[in-house]
């Protein structure tokens, strides 16, 4: 019984990565049917919602069924959170961008590694204030607005704010994915998820 | 010598003040901590296993001050805690929870095994120490708790209310289980059942509105139970009312002569 083996058992790290598997096979597929090799823009929806699916998946394996006996740990938890955060960022980074080879200035692998970057960050940022359960809901909650909304939007500020719908040489966007990513990793290895149940 | 020595501890919960400049010292033996609800039990239990900071006053465990990342990470190691809701991993076993508990604890990898077992067999688990913890009934559930708070071989063993779901048979082995461990270990346990103090506890403190209303042995507070005429059916249920009311009592009278 090794102790990291129980540690990855106890964040349901098997399953999660199971999961990012499948959400990889499903945008591989979404993006094969796209026709995108006649406008890369037609890979927009793929860039968009594949890393908000993953970072869904992630978020939700920083739960702690015991975050109070947890608490008592004598190692520091912040290097394991750390490590745990980065790997699975790593491995959707990796995996996400086989559905959207190409067309790496407009809407190919750099947009889909900046997405991925930005709603994980959100996600975890999420997860440190109102708990790993719900830490999808604010990240889908703002990608969806801009999905929506942000189409006709221009200028600098657009590119910022409207980071999950610009093409990979944006540099607004990269600014503002790899920001939250920072923070959201930052607090999320500094506090961890906000307990839930009981002691909520 | 005091395993435990608090001075003027004081934890607030946004507006409420959970212990009010407590100041206590517990040795070897097993320490009843008893108090209606919100007396502070909790928030004592939880200072004393270092997840919660107090906002004022020091705690020192096994020599260790814990407001230091030093002591804390020492005293950590020699602590055992049982909350009042442990949570547990759905897909564990009983050995694999207790396992994982033990490497939080660092407990060195090869005597992980043998401490396991004997954890769960001094609960009276051995022969489900193969079955996953969320099909056992909620009086084993909460012996697995137990098993995971001496798996280290605690100094101290903090135990918030361990016998809640517990039938009255895994109670009186329990009582017993927390008599040998009183003989090596501070064990301080939180209950509201009153006979448990009475029949494993070799000191009881009551908290009363965070500060400490009466220390001293079970069997003075049973003597002043038998004394009392106040509401209980046993003696010392009668001298817990009767410390109570007459510690209310002397806080009201102090307030007024204050006014």
């Amino acid at each position: 019984m090794n102790g990291l083996v129980l540690y990855a058992r106890s964040r349901a790290l098997p399953l999660t990565l199971a999961a990012l598997a499948g959400t990889t096979a499903f945008a591989v597929w979404s993006a094969g049917r796209l026709d995108s090799y006649l406008d890369p823009d037609r890979r927009v929806p793929v860039v968009a919602l594949a890393p908000l699916l993953a970072s869904a998946v992630i978020g939700t394996s920083l739960y702690t069924a015991s975050a109070e006996l947890d608490r008592t740990a004598v190692r520091p938890w912040w290097p394991r959170r750390l490590a745990q955060l980065a790997l699975l960022t790593a491995l959707a980074a990796a995996l996400l961008p086989l559905a959207v080879l190409g067309h790496t200035e407009t809407f190919g692998p750099p947009a889909m590694i900046r997405n991925t970057l930005g709603c994980t960050g959100f996600t975890a940022l999420a997860a440190a204030l109102l708990g790993a359960r719900l830490s999808w809901l604010p990240a889908f909650a703002y990608v969806s607005a801009v999905y929506m909304g942000g189409h006709g939007a221009h200028g600098r500020a657009a590119t910022v704010w409207a980071w999950p719908m610009q093409p990979g040489a944006e540099r607004g966007a990269w600014v503002a994915a790899v920001t939250l990513f920072a923070l959201g990793a930052a607090l999320y290895a500094a506090v961890g998820a906000r307990p839930e149940g009981p002691r909520a | 010598m005091n395993s435990i020595h608090v001075t003027g501890l004081r934890v607030r919960h946004r507006k409420t003040l959970a212990l009010d400049s407590l100041d206590l010292g517990l040795g070897t033996g097993v320490h009843g901590l008893l108090g209606p609800n919100g007396a502070g039990k909790t928030s004592l239990i939880r200072v004393l296993a270092t997840v919660a900071r107090p906002d004022a006053g020091r705690v020192e465990i096994l020599g260790e001050d814990t407001a230091e990342h030093r002591g804390r990470t020492e005293v950590r190691r020699r602590l055992g805690y049982l909350p009042q809701e442990f949570g547990y991993y759905p897909g564990f076993t009983v050995r694999e929870f207790v396992a994982y508990v033990a490497w939080l604890k660092e407990v060195p990898a090869e005597r992980v095994p043998d401490a396991v077992e004997r954890a769960v067999t001094r609960v009276g688990l051995a022969d489900r120490a193969d079955a996953k913890v969320r099909t056992l009934s909620g009086g084993m559930v909460r012996r697995v708790g137990i098993a995971q708070a001496i798996v280290n071989d605690p100094a101290v063993l903090l135990l918030d209310e361990p016998t809640a779901g517990l039938d009255p048979e895994q109670r009186v082995e329990f009582r017993a289980l927390l008599r040998e461990l009183g003989t090596s270990a501070t064990v301080v346990v939180s209950t509201h059942l009153v006979e448990d103090v009475a029949a494993a506890c070799t000191e009881v403190t009551l908290l009363d509105a965070g500060r400490v209303a009466y220390r001293g042995t079970p069997e003075a507070l049973t003597v002043l139970g038998e004394a009392s005429d106040g509401p209980g059916d046993h003696p010392i249920e009668r001298g817990y009312t009767a410390v109570l009311r007459a510690h209310r009592a002397a806080g009201s009278g102090a307030r007024e002569a204050v006014r």
